[in-house]
């Protein structure tokens, strides 16, 4: 009885206001966008204005660079994103790389931004923070952070470099310098 | 011995002068090259009571860089011999004080603590900067090989680099640029 009356109610209110209706859209909602807010007088006016991807000629991918060998290979295995299909063996000290998939205050992007699988993300945003914290990537940086390494305080002042085997380590061993102490 | 054979034993025994650039290398790893040089490992007739060690000048020892944490992590000890007289120094606190000291102690623990490591020790010398003295610099000969590749700023890239470089990650067509 309980469930009938629920059922009732929500078709009721269904017919009043019609959810189905947000998910038709008139207008094409694709390509890029850029929110741009203009001043004139007392009136503000925000416009979502339509972009072109940048430098969208210069995008690499794995399927475009060798089309039979990737052919061969999708038979038995496929890669699940884009950059384990291009096999790039990519360190923190690949700024030009790692530049990409950072917003322009050096903020890692959402992977439903990058696209990417959930190892993939996880390992490029731990380079990206390696690059960050090496000081390598200084003009991507919020403006409140202290940018130059050398105008940091402490340990942070001086040159750090990392190792990418350490990404996915649970705990990181100590260097083994073979030394005596 | 003909003079021909003699030039070649003066060369042989020779120190020859070795400089090491140690900008953004890791000195507990290059200690280990550092080392081969300075006792001479690198020549056929190396024999320990030979005396045939070379002279190695390492410049930019300001600019060394440690692995990951280690600048906070490592700690140097030391012991004045009194009660209490034990300290542990971070490695970036012995950096703020000498320069030159993370990459000797690296240098001087890589060698066996036999009698010779201190006289071996004294062909060792360490700028902190790339100034270094005109008569060491005169005698330079042969430069070591860097461990690691120096990493470059993305600000110090030129622009028409970046622009040009080719893209990975390309925005979902959907995506708002901020």
């Amino acid at each position: 009885m309980a469930t009938i009356i629920r059922n009732g109610f929500s078709l009721v209110r269904k017919s009043i206001f019609p959810s189905s209706a947000r998910a038709i859209a008139t207008t094409k909602q694709l390509n890029i966008k850029e929110i741009r807010e203009q001043k004139d007088g007392s009136k503000l006016v925000i416009e979502g204005v339509t972009l072109p991807s940048p430098r969208a000629e210069l995008l690499v991918r794995a399927e475009k660079l060798t089309p039979s060998a990737i052919a061969s290979e999708e038979s038995d295995v496929t890669k699940p994103c884009y950059l384990c299909a291009l096999e790039l063996d990519v360190k923190h000290t690949d700024v030009l790389i790692l530049s990409q998939f950072v917003r322009s205050d050096g903020c890692m992007l959402p992977r439903r931004v990058t696209g990417l699988c959930r190892r993939q993300q996880k390992k490029i945003g731990k380079m990206v923070s390696m690059a960050q914290k090496a000081g390598l990537m200084i003009n991507l940086t919020p403006a409140y952070c202290k940018k130059d390494p050398r105008k940091r305080k402490d340990y942070k002042k001086f040159n750090t470099y990392f190792d990418e085997k350490t990404i996915f380590m649970k705990r990181i061993p100590d260097q083994n310098d073979r030394f005596k102490r | 011995m003909s003079a021909c054979k003699r030039v070649q034993q003066w060369a042989t025994f020779a120190r020859t002068w070795h400089i090491f650039d140690c900008k953004w290398q890791d000195p507990y790893q290059s200690a280990g090259v550092i080392k081969k040089y300075l006792m001479g490992m690198h020549k056929p007739i190396y024999h320990p009571l030979n005396d045939c060690g070379d002279v190695v000048v390492c410049i930019n020892s300001r600019e060394i860089a440690l692995r990951g944490e280690d600048w906070r992590r490592r700690a140097y000890f030391h012991h004045t011999g009194y009660p209490g007289g034990a300290s542990w120094t971070l490695a970036w606190e012995l950096h703020n004080k000498d320069p030159t000291m993370i990459i000797r102690k690296a240098v001087y623990r890589a060698m066996q603590g036999n009698l010779q490591r201190r006289h071996t020790m004294e062909r060792l010398f360490i700028y902190p900067g790339e100034d270094i003295p005109e008569d060491v610099l005169q005698n330079v000969t042969n430069q070591i090989r860097q461990l690691r590749l120096v990493p470059t700023r993305l600000d110090h890239i030129p622009e028409e680099e970046v622009k040009n470089y080719p893209k990975v990650m390309d925005y979902p067509e959907d995506y708002i640029l901020k």
